[in-house]
C-alpha cells in the first residue's frame, strides 16, 4: 500500500472511531481528508462549482447521519463516492442536462478552447453508462476495481463500459481527433 | 499469426489507458507497424484518453471553496442536530406557560 493511502486509511480510521463515538467534530476531519477528491469528482459530474460544492457538503452530511454504522473496514471511500454520484445523478435529473464548465479558466489559444468544449460537450452527450466510467477511471484516475464498486457492478462490467465509452467518444470526436492526430 | 493479432486487439484498450508494461506496449508498437488498423485503433484510442484528460482539467479547489463547503455543512449539520423527535416546547414548561 503506498505511504498516502496508508496515511489516509490510518486517519480515517481515526476520524470514523471518533464520529461513531459521538464526537461530531470528526466530521471536520473527514472532510478535510476527502472534500477534495468528492468536489473534483461532483464538478466534473456536474459541471458547475455552485452544484459541486453543495453536493459535496451534503455527501458528508450524509457520513453524520450514519455516523453510527460506519465501519473504517476499505470500503469507507468507496461508499463515500457511491453517496456523492446518488447525489450528483439526482441534481442532473433536476436540471435535465449537464451544465458545460463555466468557470474554467481558458488561459489557451482560441482553437484550444475550441477543442476543450467540444471534448467536453461530447463527453456530456455521452450516455451515463458510458460517462461514469470515463469521469471515474480517466480523469479521477480510480483503479477499476474502487469504480466498479462505486457503480455497483462487477470489474469486467466496468471495464467493458469504460472501453466502449472511449470508442462511442472517439466517434463522437472522429473530425476533432483526426485534425489532432495531425 | 491470426491469434497474436487477436490478442493484441484485445491489449489495445489497455494500451488506450496507460496500462500495459513497457515490454508489451513496445511488442504492441511493433506489431502496429505491419497492422495499420492495429496502429489506427492504438493512436485514436490513446489520444481520446489524452483529449479528455486535456479538456477537463482539475478543477480548483481553493481555501474559498473549502470554507463555504464546510460552512455549508456546518449549518446543515447543526440544523440536522437541532432536530429533536419531540417539539422543543414540549421539553421545558416555561413558568410563562403555566
Amino acid at each position: 500500500m503506498p505511504n498516502d493511502d496508508l496515511q489516509d486509511s490510518l486517519a480515517e480510521k481515526r476520524w470514523l472511531g471518533a464520529l461513531a463515538k459521538g464526537d461530531s467534530s470528526a466530521l471536520g476531519g473527514i472532510y478535510e481528508l476527502y472534500g477534495e477528491r468528492i468536489f473534483r469528482y461532483a464538478y466534473r459530474m456536474l459541471g458547475n462549482r455552485s452544484d459541486a460544492e453543495d453536493a459535496t457538503a451534503e455527501t458528508f452530511l450524509r457520513v453524520l447521519r450514519r455516523s453510527s454504522e460506519l465501519r473504517a473496514d476499505g470500503a469507507f471511500r468507496t461508499w463515500l463516492f457511491r453517496i456523492a454520484r446518488n447525489l450528483c445523478i439526482d441534481k442532473l435529473r433536476q436540471h435535465k442536462l449537464m451544465e458545460l464548465p463555466a468557470d474554467t479558466q481558458f488561459a489557451c489559444s482560441e482553437e484550444r478552447t475550441i477543442l476543450r468544449i467540444t471534448v467536453q460537450q461530447a463527453l456530456a452527450d455521452l450516455p451515463m453508462e458510458y460517462r461514469e466510467p470515463l469521469v471515474l477511471c480517466d480523469l479521477q484516475d480510480m483503479a477499476a476495481r474502487e469504480a466498479a464498486g462505486v457503480l455497483e457492478i462487477s470489474v469486467p462490467a466496468l471495464k467493458s463500459r469504460l472501453y466502449r465509452g472511449r470508442r462511442a467518444l472517439r466517434d463522437k470526436l472522429k473530425g476533432t481527433m483526426e485534425r489532432s492526430l495531425k | 499469426m491470426t491469434e497474436s493479432k487477436e490478442l493484441y486487439r484485445k491489449l489495445v484498450d489497455l494500451y488506450a489507458g496507460g496500462e500495459l508494461p513497457t515490454e508489451l506496449e513496445e511488442e504492441l508498437r511493433e506489431a502496429a507497424r505491419h497492422d495499420s488498423e492495429l496502429g489506427w485503433e492504438m493512436a485514436t484510442l490513446r489520444r481520446t484518453v489524452e483529449l479528455t484528460k486535456e479538456a477537463h482539467p482539475s478543477p480548483e479547489f481553493g481555501e474559498e471553496s473549502f470554507q463555504r463547503i464546510l460552512i455549508k455543512l456546518y449549518t446543515r449539520a447543526g440544523q440536522m442536530q437541532t432536530q429533536s423527535p419531540e417539539p422543543a416546547h414540549l421539553q421545558y414548561h416555561l413558568p410563562i406557560q403555566g
